[in-house]
């Protein structure tokens, strides 16, 4: 619980200095300490240090699997912040409440981690989407930052009620909001429970942008401030991802033989149209939305096979995904042009960042030695136990194999592609670059040595 | 003390030669002939130090496990990174390092006209090679095991082609490396199996995979016999036996020393280690056993053949420690793994005295290595003439030299075997004496056959090198000592006691001491009078001109290399050239562009989905969800 706390304490203080009139690297400052110490309370949780036991065991229960993935999700949150934080200056004048905007959805992903109630999960799905909606918009001034807030929030209203309208069902069949009652049910289920269950699965899928429910995706990536983009795009991800993973893993295990089957259809569709259609893509900003769908088929297959080392590599993923992804994002938000094109001849002029980025494409497209190809081996692993999982898993693999084809078109364009007179390179603060390289040191050393990180799921 | 706990000093064995690697390697470009030297040379007498240390403070009883860190751990896989020291290990530490420090000693002076960075680059491989070594005999399992198997083949790479500017000898070098590389897959694939069945590779687990401690075994017979024969095959390669024994004559392309290191301390022992580290497993494969025998004995018989009418003094000895091993694989396959250990020692310390005693002549006579070019060097060499002379007696196996010992103790257990085993080691044993001596007789007797130039030049070399062949020619003499056996001395065998912990000591058939003496004395007579009939022979130099069919059979050491160019080489080069003009870029190109067109096509249809318009994207999603909740609740009820 130390997260919740110091989240929602950090959001109302936020606030609160935007109206004090402080300097702006004095806000930055702050809020990279805020998140640091959100990162350590979680640690310091895990070794048993806790601040206020909130005893709410009907509501919410902060188990191992949410410490874990909670640590994660505040240590990427606090190198994304040594990162990024600068560039949110340049969306808008409201410098302090984007910060005070991103620890609340914090405050949200606790809810939809440790959630032993679905109306919890309601509840933290909501505190997690309605500031992305704010941020998505937050270049006021940008038509396209308006429209994509406008879409994210008419689609995001419309997954919101099929998860209520779930939530109703499921309540209706079994008369209680308990995801934890459903373990374990037996007999056969009424087609109202079935009914709930699948309008919960369509509604979670829409918030990990798994097809057919992605179509927003790339639209409201493309079209909100990079630095936000990067935020949805990885610590949002993944929270929503755990959550789906609890969601299925607590409440409705009994019920695999129904849901399973779909769940492989939906990763299948899902890496098929990432990946397919990142091919054809020739902004890198788009490419990394498109991506980001693929990425989210791999992580579909671990809630399509359950049990085994799924488990495993959920965390795996969550950690290298969003690691990678913020690394590219962060260069990404500096770029002058977003094309392809505008990296052309990186390497030679950025060596440093240029070897960062290909240690993270390398770990997104999942080549050994990185984080990211242990993170896949796991999940297929996971799934190749599931029904039909055989099929699955060589579609999965040929669909990486069309995914190395455009992670290496940027490799191609920063190593062996002269610059353009045109376009000048920004320069990185010596600390960024050494940021960067920490995020790549830290794929490279969970690429071989997972278990540093995966022992702390069971103690 | 606490400081000198067991563990460290154990630890400090392979660290010393890896840190000696390492100065060496890095620095090469730094440092000065003298600091390079001195610094090896130290690292090694370190190591030695350690290994003896370790050798008499050696915990009786079980084998000492020493975990440093887990090295894999996958599921229930878990390999992990330790050491395990026990009677058979600390044995061969003794011999990697201390024969292994005198070959460094050696080196010093041998290679001192190179320059200093090439200097250091020997070195530093020289130290590297005898890390991998260690390795492979401290290692507890048979991934460690691998992973020192795979370091001793690249060295050994890199020290054939250590002159590489040649490009004979970088071709001598791939082929030492490829032909290993051809064992090392058989290797892998036994480790494979092994997990798979029984899901370790500690050797401490081998009993309980075998199910001797009241337990159902894991292996059945097919798998022992599988992963045994596989096992043999990667021992074939690295220890040089049919029909993977071809690179080690090539390796001569290496300095000399080198050539010692490999075939006395450290490379080709590897595979008897290996076999006699397994030897749980090999027992309970008769079948293998006799394999294993058989090839042992075709090739030690092969090899001496062909050394017969070698002239190369390098090729001669190259031939006759392939032979050697022969007979060790033919100790193996006979169940006398003990046996097979002991001629391992002692060949070990002969064979590095004749190499660097060849080394010795090779560098006083300016790099001649023809022995139809030599003769007559006991005058102006007569430390290298004398404890040659000692080498050349071990390996003919004269009483007392250490090669009586071993040797007897192998064609026993040979006769045990089989009668005609024994017959053909007994007739192999001649062949070494005989090949040996005329060795021996045309390099140092008769008179000088070399340049005029040559003769002038002719001297004793330094004491870094002569030094270290006096010592080995004392103990070429007495390590033989240690394994007498019981009918000459009663308690004499200290050596099967020694390793009775690690190699159970065999019961079964006895020989009568009338049966053991009379083998003794005939090998003994026999070998006398092959060695008489070569000095006869040889002791006035005249060239062979009498060509035979046979002779040019064994002059082309039996068209081997030919064949395996005939049917190995030749037509895979021709199914490459296949798959280069047409199945690579018709089939798989095609294939692979086609792939190409049809994603890029998708993705080019693909992206019109996302029209950006909302109502749209609405409309995609109801679809789904009515498409999937009709054929959930109607169709697949």
């Amino acid at each position: 619980m130390n997260l919740l706390l110091l989240a929602a304490f950090w959001g109302v203080l936020m606030m609160f200095l935007s109206v004090l009139g402080i300097s702006r690297s004095r806000i930055r400052l702050v809020a990279q300490w805020g998140m640091g110490l959100l990162f350590l309370s979680t640690a310091a949780e895990m070794q048993g240090f806790v601040l206020y036991d909130l005893n709410a065991p009907e509501m919410l229960r902060v188990d191992r699997y949410a410490l874990v993935l909670l640590a994660i999700l505040s240590g990427c949150g606090f190198l994304y912040f040594l990162l990024s934080a600068t560039d949110m200056a340049k969306v808008g004048s409201d410098y302090s409440e984007y910060f005070a905007l991103i620890f609340f959805v914090f405050c949200g992903f606790v809810l939809v981690l440790s959630f032993t109630s679905l109306l919890m999960l309601f509840l933290g799905i909501e505190i997690v989407t309605i500031p992305l909606y704010i941020l998505t918009g937050a270049d006021k001034r940008n038509l396209k930052s308006n429209e994509a807030s406008l879409k994210y929030f008419l689609l995001g209203a419309f997954s919101t009620g099929l998860m209520l309208m779930g939530i109703t069902m499921v309540y209706g069949a079994r008369g209680s909001f308990s995801s934890m009652e459903l373990v374990g049910a037996s007999g056969i289920p009424t087609q109202l429970l079935l009914g709930g269950l699948f309008l919960m699965l369509f509604s979670m899928a829409f918030k990990v942008s798994v097809a057919p429910f992605h179509f927003w995706t790339p639209d409201v990536y493309d079209g909100a401030p990079t630095v936000f983009t990067s935020f949805m795009a990885t610590l949002v991800k993944v929270a929503a991802f755990a959550g789906f993973f609890r969601l299925f893993d607590h409440a409705f295990t009994s019920l695999t033989p129904a849901w399973q089957v779909w769940a492989g259809v939906l990763s299948v569709c899902t890496l098929m149209i990432g990946n397919i259609t990142a091919v054809f893509q020739q902004s890198v900003k788009r490419l990394l939305a498109y991506s980001s769908i693929a990425q989210a088929g791999f992580m579909m297959l671990g809630i399509y096979g359950l049990g085994g080392v799924a488990k495993e590599g959920m965390v795996l993923y969550a950690a290298s995904y969003s690691l990678a992804t913020i690394g590219i994002f962060a260069v990404l938000t500096r770029m002058q042009d977003y094309t392809l094109e505008g990296f052309n001849g990186l390497a030679k002029e950025r060596p440093w960042v240029a070897a960062s980025l290909t240690i993270f494409l390398l770990s997104l497209a999942g080549i050994p030695l990185t984080a990211g190809f242990l993170a896949k081996f796991y999940m297929l692993q996971a799934a190749v136990e599931a029904k039909y999982g055989l099929a699955v898993v060589i579609v999965s693999v040929l669909m990486a194999a069309v995914s190395v084809y455009y992670y290496f078109r940027i490799l191609q364009a920063m190593y062996f592609r002269e610059r353009s007179e045109e376009v000048s390179f920004p320069v990185f603060s010596s600390g960024f670059v050494r940021v960067l390289m920490l995020l790549a040191a830290l794929i490279l050393v969970m690429g071989v040595q997972p278990g540093w990180l995966l022992r702390y799921l069971y103690f | 003390m606490a400081m000198l706990s067991f563990p460290h000093i154990a630890y400090l064995i392979p660290l010393l030669p890896l840190l000696g690697f390492l100065i060496n390697g890095l620095g090469r470009n730094h440092l000065s002939h003298r600091a390079i030297a001195w610094i090896c040379s130290g690292v090694m007498a370190l190591a030695f130090a350690a290994s003896g240390w370790v050798f008499w403070n050696l915990p009786a009883g079980a084998p000492t496990i020493l975990t440093a860190f887990d090295f894999i751990r996958v599921g229930v896989l878990n390999i992990p990174f330790a050491f395990q020291l026990d009677a058979l290990s600390a044995l061969f530490l003794l011999i990697i390092t201390g024969i292994g420090f005198l070959i460094h000693v050696y080196s010093s002076a041998y290679m001192h006209e190179e320059s200093a960075s090439q200097y250091g680059r020997y070195f530093a491989y020289l130290n590297l090679f005898v890390f991998s070594m260690l390795l492979l005999v401290m290692g507890a399992n048979f991934v460690i095991l691998f992973i020192g198997w795979e370091g001793v083949g690249l060295c050994s790479y890199l020290l054939i082609g250590f002159w590489f500017r040649n490009p004979a000898y970088a071709q001598a070098a791939n082929k030492a490396f490829v032909m290993n590389r051809v064992g090392d897959l058989a290797f892998l694939i036994a480790i494979f199996w092994l997990i798979a069945r029984t899901g370790s590779v500690n050797f401490i687990d081998l009993p309980m995979a075998l199910g001797t401690v009241g337990q159902s075994a894991k292996l059945s017979a097919m798998d022992i016999t599988g992963i045994t024969i596989l096992l043999f095959i990667g021992a074939t390669g690295k220890s040089a036996q049919i029909p993977l024994y071809t690179w080690l004559p090539d390796a001569m392309a290496g300095p000399t020393p080198v050539s010692a290191l490999i075939h006395a301390a450290t490379m080709v022992t590897a595979g008897i280690y290996m076999i006699a580290r397994s030897n749980l497993l090999y027992t309970a494969a008769p079948l293998v056993l006799t394999i294993v025998a058989v090839i042992g004995l075709a090739t030690a018989l092969l090899a001496a053949t062909i050394a017969l009418r070698q002239n190369d003094i390098k090729k001669v000895l190259a031939y006759s420690t392939v032979s050697q091993l022969g007979f060790m694989f033919l100790a193996l396959g006979s169940g006398a793994y003990v046996a097979a250990v002991f001629h391992v020692m002692t060949h070990a310390f002969f064979k590095a005295l004749l190499f660097l005693g060849s080394g010795s002549v090779i560098h006083a006579l300016g790099g001649e290595q023809d022995i139809r070019k030599m003769g007559g060097l006991k005058k102006s060499l007569p430390i290298t003439y004398w404890t040659f002379l000692i080498g050349c007696l071990a390996i003919a196996g004269i009483f007392p030299f250490s090669g009586f010992f071993s040797k007897d103790a192998i064609l026993l257990s040979a006769f045990l075997k089989s009668p005609v085993f024994y017959a053909i080691a007994l007739f192999t044993a001649l062949l070494t004496a005989f090949y040996m001596f005329r060795l021996f007789i045309l390099t140092f007797g008769g008179s000088f056959r070399g340049m005029e130039e040559q003769r002038h030049h002719l001297h004793e070399s330094p004491l870094a090198m002569t030094l270290p062949l006096m010592l080995l020619a004392v103990l070429s003499v007495v390590v033989g000592w240690i394994g007498i056996p019981e009918v000459l001395m009663h308690g004499g065998d200290r050596l099967a006691e020694f390793l009775s912990a690690v190699i159970p000591v065999a019961s079964g058939h006895e020989v009568s001491h009338a049966t053991e003496y009379m083998l003794m004395g005939l090998s003994s007579g026999l070998v006398l009078l092959s060695i008489y009939v070569a000095w006869s022979r040889y002791k006035q130099y005249r060239s062979e001109e009498s060509e035979s069919s046979l002779t040019r059979f064994l002059d082309n050491k039996w068209y081997v290399d030919e064949a395996y160019q005939a049917a190995i080489v030749q037509p895979l080069h021709r199914l490459a050239g296949w798959i280069r003009s047409f199945f690579e870029p018709r089939i798989l190109d095609g294939a692979v562009q086609g792939v190409g067109r049809v994603v890029r096509y998708l993705s080019q249809q693909i992206r019109f989905l996302q029209s950006g318009q909302t109502g749209n994207y609405a409309l995609w999603m109801v679809i789904g969800i009515v498409l999937i909740l009709s054929i959930q609740f109607f169709i697949r009820k």
